[in-house]
């Protein structure tokens, strides 16, 4: 890894972007051993590093995202600044797509479950 | 080089000399060699830093582990399995953008003068991706792993960190147009 860090305590406040309302999973379709776990929420991070481009990053969010340029901004300077920006939140299957995507595009980028 | 311009419909154009076409398609390549090797790799799971135990980060290339980072960090398990689901269709498709960026530059590195290049949006995006794959297989080569990270002197490392900071600008150069 290119940066230490250490694991935050809980979900930094005032972030739901693209919440997506998580399925109940179930496991397991034969009726009688039906298992429904209960909905949590995961969410996607970036993480600062010190070899790509603010413009990039920032370009990033906004053609994967949908971000408009000014929220592409702050996202991307949140990740600068702060260390790590919540970019997604949802269920983990979404935000493994994410996490992936972001692998695509070079990025270091992590999920988490959002502790309630 | 001079910078990439967009040419509307999501075409961008950029002039390059062939020394710098021959340099960017053999980045490409190391990259994409790299790959290759980590695809066969996968196969035996050495080397990941998964800590389940034995686990010690030793054995794999520290450009590998920047390429493809722990999904799960503190999760060794959810991160193997991730990396079990994912692997092989991120490494397939750094593969792919890797050829695109050297077939798009095979013309202009047997060139005798400048070239123009060309990406259509498909290409553009294996350009923007594959660049910054080359460049975080160079920072980690040069050590760079903090923002005061200083690439270390003397050559060849010099020449290196001149051809880092040169591809930033080609980068950002392509950041730029797309965004046009």
């Amino acid at each position: 890894m290119t940066r230490r860090w250490s694991p935050p305590a809980g979900p930094p406040a005032g972030f739901v972007l693209r919440t997506g309302v998580a399925e109940p999973v179930t496991r397991g379709q034969t009726g009688t051993d039906r298992v429904v776990e209960p909905e949590s929420v995961w969410m996607t991070l970036v993480w600062n590093d010190p070899v790509n481009l603010m413009t990039y990053v920032s370009w990033v969010f906004r053609s994967y995202f949908g971000f408009s340029r000014a929220e592409a901004e702050r996202r991307m300077l949140q990740v600068h600044n702060d260390g790590r920006a919540v970019v997604a939140t949802g269920s983990r299957e979404e935000m493994e797509r994410h996490v992936e995507a972001m692998h695509d595009f070079g990025l270091w980028s992590t999920l988490e479950r959002v502790e309630r | 080089m001079k910078s990439f311009r967009a040419r509307g419909r999501g075409l961008l154009t950029a002039r390059v000399e062939p020394v710098e076409a021959a340099l960017l398609s053999q980045l490409a390549t190391n990259v994409a060699d790299l790959l290759a090797g980590n695809d066969s790799a996968e196969d035996s799971q050495e080397g990941y830093p998964v800590g389940d135990g034995d686990g010690a980060p030793s054995g794999r290339d520290p450009a590998l582990v920047r390429l493809f980072p722990e999904a799960y960090p503190g999760d060794a398990e959810a991160s193997s399995e991730f990396r079990r689901f994912t692997l092989d269709g991120l490494t397939d498709r750094k593969l792919r953008n890797a050829r695109t960026v050297i077939a798009t530059l095979e013309d202009a590195t047997s060139a005798t003068g400048t070239t123009e290049i060309r990406l259509d949006p498909q290409a553009a995006q294996a350009w923007v991706r594959t660049l910054t794959d080359i460049r975080l297989v160079l920072a980690s080569r040069l050590g760079i792993d903090d923002e005061e990270s200083e690439a270390p002197g003397g050559e060849p490392w010099v020449v290196v960190g001149d051809v880092y900071d040169w591809l930033g600008w080609v980068q950002d150069s392509l950041v730029s147009a797309l965004e046009d």
